[in-house]
């Protein structure tokens, strides 16, 4: 067996409900530490690779595989048990909790496995929390309840939770939906700072075109469940295929 | 500072417990000891429902297990066991304990129940073991088991009866200790999981927590604390019957938390004090309506304060508004 220097591979996915192909023979690799977007229309099957990534949705067919072990056909909790963790479009954070209890949860459930025992003894790390308060700008407002966060603050408060989870492959749904233009650009140099200071590999699903281009990152372009097209912001702007998938067929 | 407030007012509370001998007959005092039993009982629902969301309207099951088990233990109805106060208050925790924990495997094992569906279960559980122990003649069927003895102090002395001052303390002893363990246990990092399992479980879940375990252990402990009520209060009425093991203690106690104020552990002790002290003092006035009076309170404080009466004075936690 040859050991594969990708992260992620997605080998051949098929995925139909029924009639509908939602995502026909997609393949797709990552590296370590690389940040990728994935940009398309609604409907063209982003969010249904996500769901079989982590593994909500077993594949009609095809493989993934992670760190190469297959994890496709894998339930949700063994997946981001193995390191794969999901941020949704709706902000996931606990509105009853303040912003450091936020964090301090998902820590909890990166020791692997907590028990009632170890939950009551173990305080997390202060170093650790104020590091990870600090990256979503929340330091001075630890102690306030999510629920009082403004829209953006809750969305930083959420990247920051999957780096509290200390998953290395961390797949993002639309992390700018609902969000003011000054809140996407700072949501992108965030998301710039999980590879660049952080390590992880990070795949993004977007189809906000200037907060692509804020990423300034390598792009794959999906459409009718298949990639398309790929290469940076410039080129695959100037794909006349992407061009007739985002404007219709020129007549 | 007015963040500082809700401590003051803590310490102001226990300080006015705490020098309410003074100013109280024997009578009075003893009729203070049994309602901070309440709040004991209380701090059982404050907890599962206020801390982990889970509304259960059954648990009178637990306090009536707990008072049945003591009543029994010290008539020496189990001879085997012998008649040892301790040993009863021990089991009475223990075996309400135990009735949570297997109630707790039905209720969130497999996909689990929750929200209304759990109240209602948790509700007609209560009316089943309420008729059943009603007609269990070993434990004395409708007309419950009289003459449980009074508290007595564990080592031998002239008088081995706790006198009302004694019985006081002691009531008052086991109160602060309860909530300070389930204050502290809040304060934890497995509090901050029940706070999150109230706030989104399936979310909870997904972070790789074991949400039905955390839920299993709550409902244990929050089943042992309302036994060790149900044990004290036997001893301190000298009666059970099946009215402590059913649906409308159960329904009671659901109105001291909701009006004292269900998220914070000192106002549903608070609200408990406050209902029940209302109904002795009013009832002798308004008979009847004094539950339609109670009702109505409850009515009124869950539309216009979620929060109950007293969950914004007191609230000790640490989160701050913007």
């Amino acid at each position: 067996m040859t050991v594969s220097s990708a992260l992620l591979e997605v080998e051949d996915i098929t995925k139909r409900f029924g009639g509908i192909v939602a995502l026909d023979g997609l393949n797709l690799t990552l590296k370590p530490g690389e940040l990728r977007c994935i940009l398309g229309p609604n409907g063209c099957g982003k969010t249904t690779l996500f769901n079989v990534l982590t593994g909500a949705f077993k594949p009609t067919s095809g493989r993934v595989r992670f760190r190469g072990e297959v994890i496709s056909g894998k339930g949700p909790v063994a997946i981001s048990r193995r390191g794969i963790s999901r941020k949704f479009q709706v902000p996931g954070i606990f509105p009853d909790l303040t912003a450091q209890q936020n964090i301090a949860l998902p820590m909890a459930a990166a020791s692997r496995k907590p028990t009632v025992r170890t939950l009551v003894r173990r305080a997390p790390d202060p170093a650790r929390l104020a590091e990870l308060l600090d990256f979503a700008g929340l330091s001075d407002k630890a102690d306030m309840l999510a629920s009082d966060l403004a829209h953006g603050e809750k969305q930083r408060l959420e990247v920051a939770m999957l780096l509290a989870v200390d998953a290395d492959l961390l797949l993002l749904d639309e992390p700018t939906a609902g969000m003011s233009k000054g809140e996407t650009a700072s949501i992108a140099a965030l998301i710039r700072k999980l590879t660049s200071d952080f390590g992880k590999t990070v795949l993004v699903i977007e189809h906000d075109m200037q907060f692509v281009r804020a990423l300034d990152c390598p792009i794959t372009v999906m459409a009718r469940g298949a990639v398309i097209a790929g290469g940076t912001y410039d080129e695959v702007r100037s794909n006349p295929q992407v061009i007739e998938c985002y404007l219709g067929r020129a007549a | 500072m007015l963040l500082r407030l809700p401590i003051l007012l803590s310490l102001a509370f226990g300080l006015l417990l705490l020098l309410a001998p003074l100013a109280l007959d024997d009578w009075r005092l003893s009729q203070l000891a049994q309602l901070l039993t309440y709040g004991i009982f209380a701090l059982s629902l404050s907890f599962i429902w206020g801390q982990v969301g889970i509304l259960c309207f059954g648990q009178a099951i637990f306090f009536g297990t707990g008072a049945y088990v003591m009543a029994l233990v010290t008539l020496g109805k189990l001879p085997w066991l012998g008649e040892s106060q301790i040993l009863g208050l021990l089991l009475a925790t223990l075996a309400a304990g135990g009735v949570a924990f297997i109630l707790g495997l039905f209720l969130f094992g497999g996909r689990g129940i929750t929200g209304a569906h759990l109240a209602v279960v948790t509700l007609c559980a209560a009316v089943v073991i309420e008729i059943a122990t009603g007609r269990w003649g070993f434990v004395g069927g409708y007309n419950g088991l009289r003459g449980v003895p009074p508290l007595t102090t564990p080592w031998p002395r002239d008088d081995i009866y706790l006198s009302g001052l004694e019985t006081y303390f002691l009531i008052f002893a086991v109160l602060a200790a309860v909530y300070f363990l389930l204050l502290w246990l809040t304060r934890t990092p497995f509090g901050t999981l029940l706070a999150a399992i109230r706030s989104n479980e399936e979310r909870t879940r997904f972070l790789g927590f074991d949400v039905t375990m955390a839920k299993l252990f709550a409902f244990f402990l929050s089943g042992m604390v309302a036994g060790l009520a149900g044990g004290l209060f036997a001893a301190q009425f000298g009666f059970v019957s099946p009215q402590l093991i059913g649906f409308a203690l159960s329904t009671e106690v659901l109105i001291w938390v909701a009006v004292g104020g269900r998220g914070v552990l000192l106002a549903a002790v608070a609200g408990a004090l406050l209902v029940r002290w209302g109904e002795d003092q009013l009832s002798d006035q308004i008979g009847q309506y004094w539950l339609l009076a109670t009702g109505l309170l409850f009515i009124v404080i869950v539309v216009i304060a979620p929060r109950g009466l007293f969950g914004r004075i007191l609230d000790l936690s640490p989160h701050r508004k913007s």
